[in-house]
């Protein structure tokens, strides 16, 4: 149970945002330049990241001491977590746009339909594309995946249970509809998922340099509710100090 | 060759690091715990957590004040 919570949820919470993302931009490929070059695309970048999980993944657990490794995840999490929280705070107080996942896919079909494709050849730029997309976001779900799952091997076979089902999830409803998940809360579940992740970091790295939470992992709805409620304070600080309106590229913050 | 290396060292720093003053901030709050773990014991834990809800706080409140300086 205590594995089920603080690696398969997290991973699948974090995972599910990723994919909606890769989905998007498969789905545009495929729309616009037919199935075949997007889904070899796709496959191909499994494969990677499959590779990558299973590489980093076991040299992690197996090589490293239990207390360097929970520094180790607890850093890497919290340095995440953060920089997710963030923008997360910086986007609901109206200062970075809100990430609209169909302004992206029209955005994706623009672009692929103003590139052109000549019909007897296999469509590299769409392979690549897709290759690119998954990879991208993949990446920050083998990352996820890596971190949460490498203190034990329960919480890694949690972990990456978790990020499956946020796999075949997303892609299952986004083959059914046809079209990007749109109605998927993302900038909600992205707010949620950067102060989980900032959460586990301050966790994990405590106890990886010897401190001890009491009640164990049951501290850390604690520790995630003050993140939230700091988050929360800060947004509206922001906004009272700030007239809508005040949204700026992010590049500038 | 190399430009696809520093392309994926690009995509991996950039998965950690999006304001480089609020990382080094966050690598501090590590720093700040790990030096104090040995004297502080159990409580390093709470001061890692009041470190980093100061820097969020304080980063975020500060990109608002800059952009309400800057507007005409």
């Amino acid at each position: 149970m205590r594995e089920f919570l603080i690696a398969a949820v997290p991973s699948f919470l974090a995972s599910a945002v990723e994919f909606v993302e890769a989905t998007t931009i498969v789905l545009a490929v495929g729309v616009t330049r037919g199935w075949r070059a997007p889904l070899v695309g796709t496959l191909a970048a499994v494969v990677t990241l499959i590779a990558i999980i299973a590489a980093v993944g076991v040299a992690l657990v197996t090589i490293v001491p239990e207390h360097l490794l929970q520094a180790i995840v607890g850093a890497l999490l919290l340095l995440f977590g953060v920089r997710w929280l963030r923008k997360a705070i910086l986007r609901f107080a109206g200062i970075v746009a809100l990430h609209d996942e169909e302004v992206a896919y029209q955005r994706e079909l623009a672009e692929l339909r103003a590139s052109g494709l000549r019909k007897t050849e296999f469509d590299w730029t769409g392979m690549v594309v897709s290759y690119k997309a998954v990879l991208l976001e993949g990446t920050e779900v083998a990352f996820i995946v890596i971190t949460l799952g490498s203190t034990s091997a329960l919480a890694m076979t949690q972990a990456v249970a978790g990020a499956i089902a946020a796999g075949v999830l997303v892609v299952g409803a986004a083959v059914l509809v046809r079209h990007p998940l749109t109605t998927v809360p993302e900038n909600w579940l992205k707010f949620f998922v950067g102060a989980m992740l900032t959460s586990f970091g301050v966790f994990w790295f405590a106890e990886g340099v010897g401190a001890h939470w009491p009640g164990d992992a049951l501290s850390i709805p604690l520790i995630l509710a003050l993140f939230l409620a700091a988050s929360w304070l800060s947004v509206r600080i922001i906004r009272s100090l700030l007239p809508r309106g005040a949204e700026v590229a992010a590049r500038h913050v | 060759m190399s430009k696809t290396i520093a392309s994926i060292w690009s995509s991996l720093v950039g998965l950690l690091v999006e304001d480089g003053r609020f990382a080094l901030g966050a690598i501090g709050a590590l720093a700040i715990t790990w030096l104090a773990s040995g004297t502080l014991g159990d409580a390093s834990g709470w001061l890692l957590l009041a470190v980093v809800l100061a820097l969020v706080v304080s980063n975020v409140l500060s990109v608002g004040l800059r952009l309400r300086a800057d507007r005409p």
